[in-house]
């Protein structure tokens, strides 16, 4: 019977460490370009929920079979060779499962995390040399020797218990948040939002710190984001501080060649640009605070089969529960000089338009009565642009935010730039948004290596795109370093708790 | 074994050939779209990813409509207008950079007549319903009732046909008469006074002979 018990175990773990090492790759993709080589033999879509699934039984397996061996001993025999790459099994599986479980906990510490997707790794080599050995010294035989059970043998009691804790872990697994405790302060009380915090309430406020990792151009990925949160009646104001080693204004700056212009940078013509963009922070807010951002990642070149494909092979935001994620999108450039985040949301699929390159999926901006920033170039090129205005003052090119109306429209005759000089990409056409994208406040100041981020929001807005701040609201926070959607991440939700 | 040994290299060898050279790196193509043309200043086609563009081809009118800018030229999207056609209608009333005095929609299009945008020379106002024919919902929350990827810097506003002698009623009852206008912010039909200041796109009837009239929509892949 023990034979039996181990070719089912057996069978459970070739299945979900396959779909476990092929999601994880997947998910390793967002830092890890390189491996979009294999884009075409990994899983498209949700995958963090089939990695969250396969890691959980892999779990479970192994704290069965530590009890199997003790009780039962040895099920087969193994030449020394395959002893040795059995513990190599062991090893890489043992770390991956622990390095996996603190990750999903956000208790890995950052030094430890390439772990995770090095233990994967030499998952692979073991499986190869276990596997392969094996095939190679039986050939079709291995088949009925590792596969087959007869129906009757099946223990179908084991089985469904197995199940049924893997279920139970895995909907534990899911629930697990952080808690940001709302400090309460009274209406009275003046907030400045200028990115400063030097309020005393703000010394008073609880205060969260959450690691996030495999964001570009951080070190090593890692930033850590502190959180705290005060609330009156009507409005809840947020206070973020992370560490960005650069003050990134630089934002797909216009260089004058001696051809022309040309836009500055290092993957924007594939929307992932990384080295010539301004620092960014966004928050998304659900009312639920399911696992994998609350299953609005998409990841893939077309997680969508009807839908565009998009130019990184990284992914696409949406959600398609018919519910909307809120999305605030603070950017030190487009938005800072505003005082505001860009108000934006997580929704169904966009419909593709013919005359547009980028698709965004479900990612969707709240709508606005007037006011907008626009790219200043007439029509992007990664090889030539025209500047669509030049700033009436030639002292004026180094502002990273060119103003309307401190400057006019392109003229040959105005352009008498020198090679090399440089021109601000962003115009603001107006001072600010207005309407339903301008529902939050938000300012950011960079000092010593560390942004501040000020923001406030009313608790109700009643938009349809918006989500309520409310006891049990759950929100994610992101970091962007010099990056266009390349940003840090964390795994637990963090759910907000009101004292009111 | 060593049989084996050698099938399952040369397995391995075939699927990573295959998964380089043939596995999901399907190159991401424009789609024509069915009714609309990107039209360069100089009249010349351009493929949906393409820019920047002047005029717009309408295969299903055999129309090219003006495609607005933010540039402060004479086709700047900002710019606003009163009704006026020769003796019709109420002068000079709406807003614009490109006049000593105010602004109507003869003036728009005299000069675009003038300088023979997109190789026209026959600009008009659009009729009602051929202005109202571009009404579609917005693609986006808030966006205006246009193919805004084709129709760039329209406003969230009224927009002049050429259909006049329309009876005013409520509010507009005592200055009796006006024209048609379409609202893209509505994405409704509405009769305005003359003298209002609303926004323009303006018109060009394609002949058989013209170049562009043999363009259709095509509903095949197309390089950019």
């Amino acid at each position: 019977m023990r034979r039996f018990t181990f070719i089912i175990l057996h069978y459970v773990v070739i299945l979900s460490i396959t779909a476990s090492l092929l999601s994880g790759l997947r998910i390793a993709t967002l830092n890890k370009p390189y491996l979009l080589q294999f884009s075409a033999v990994l899983p498209n879509g949700q995958v963090h929920t089939l990695h969250l699934i396969s890691g959980i039984t892999i779990l479970v397996l192994v704290c069965y079979y530590i009890f199997f061996r003790r009780r039962y001993k040895k099920v087969t025999v193994q030449s020394n060779y395959h002893k040795f790459i059995t513990y190599l099994g062991y090893l890489s599986i043992g770390s991956s499962v622990l390095s996996g479980s603190l990750l999903l906990l956000d208790w890995l510490p950052q030094q430890f995390v390439p772990v995770h997707y090095y233990s994967a790794l030499v998952m692979l080599i073991y499986l190869l040399l276990h596997s392969w050995v094996y095939i190679l010294q039986l050939g079709h035989k291995v088949l009925k020797k590792v596969f087959y059970i007869p129906l009757r043998f099946i223990p179908y009691q084991l089985t469904v218990a197995l199940t049924l804790v893997t279920c139970a872990l895995f909907y534990y697994m899911q629930s697990l948040t952080h808690t940001l405790n709302i400090t309460p302060i009274s209406s009275n009380v003046l907030m400045e939002i200028d990115g400063i915090g030097n309020e005393p309430q703000w010394q008073k406020a609880a205060s969260l710190l959450v690691d996030t990792h495999h964001g570009a151009n951080f070190y090593n990925g890692y930033t850590p984001v502190q959180i705290k949160a005060l609330s009156n009646h009507k409005e809840t104001f947020f206070l973020f501080r992370w560490a960005d080693p650069t003050q990134s204004l630089n934002h797909l700056p216009l260089i004058k060649t001696r051809s022309g212009w040309k836009v500055k940078e290092n993957g924007f013509y594939h929307f992932d640009e990384q080295s010539y963009y301004e620092d960014k922070f966004a928050v998304m807010l659900s009312d639920s605070c399911q696992f994998g951002a609350d299953g609005t990642i998409h990841l893939g070149k077309q997680p969508f089969t009807h839908h565009p494909s998009n130019w990184h092979g990284k992914g696409y935001h949406a959600s398609l529960d018919g519910r909307v994620r809120d999305l605030w999108h603070w950017k030190a450039v487009r938005t800072n000089d505003m005082v505001l985040a860009d108000d934006n949301f997580f929704g169904p699929l966009a419909v593709p338009l013919n005359g547009q390159r980028r698709y965004k999926a479900g990612y969707l901006i709240d709508s606005k009565e007037s006011g907008a920033y626009v790219m200043n170039w007439q029509w992007y090129s990664s090889h030539m642009i025209i500047p669509k205005r030049l700033p009436k003052e030639k002292s004026n090119t180094s502002e990273p935010v060119l103003d309307w109306f401190a400057s006019t429209p392109y003229q040959v005759s105005l352009d008498t730039y020198p090679v090399n000089a440089q021109l601000s990409s962003v115009l603001y056409r107006s001072n600010r948004f207005e309407g339903d994208r301008a529902d939050v406040r938000a300012k950011g100041q960079w000092q010593a290596g560390y942004w501040t981020l000020e923001l406030v929001r009313q608790n109700q807005t009643h938009s349809a795109h918006d989500i309520a701040l409310n006891n049990g609201t759950c929100i994610w926070v992101s970091a962007f370093d010099s990056s266009q959607i390349a940003h840090s991440r964390h795994q637990r939700a963090i759910k907000l708790r009101y004292s009111l | 074994m060593i049989t084996r040994a050698i099938i399952s290299v040369l397995l391995v060898a075939v699927l990573l050939y295959l998964n380089v050279n043939y596995g999901g790196h399907k190159e991401i193509v424009p789609q024509h779209h069915q009714r609309f043309t990107k039209i360069t200043a100089q009249g010349r086609q351009l493929t949906p990813w393409q820019g920047p563009w002047s005029c717009v081809l309408d295969n299903q009118l055999s129309l090219l409509w003006e495609v607005k800018t933010d540039d402060e030229s004479i086709h700047d999207g900002y710019w606003t207008y009163s009704w006026y056609d020769q003796n019709k209608g109420h002068p000079n009333f709406g807003d614009c950079y490109f006049e000593t005095a105010r602004c109507d929609t003869q003036d728009l299009i005299n000069r675009t007549n003038t300088l023979s945008l997109c190789g026209q020379t026959n600009w008009r106002l659009p009729t009602e319903s051929e202005l109202a024919s571009l009404l579609q919902s917005p693609s986006r929350p808030g966006h205006v009732y246009i193919a805004h990827d084709y129709f760039i810097n329209i406003q969230k506003g009224d927009y002049w046909s050429s259909d006049a002698n329309t009876t005013l009623s409520q509010h507009y009852e005592h200055l009796k008469f006006g024209a048609k206008a379409v609202n893209f912010h509505k994405g409704s039909v509405i009769a305005l006074p003359y003298r209002n200041a609303a926004f323009v796109i303006l018109v060009s009837d394609i002949t058989q002979t013209h170049p562009l009239s043999q363009l259709s929509s095509r509903d095949t892949p197309l390089k950019q």
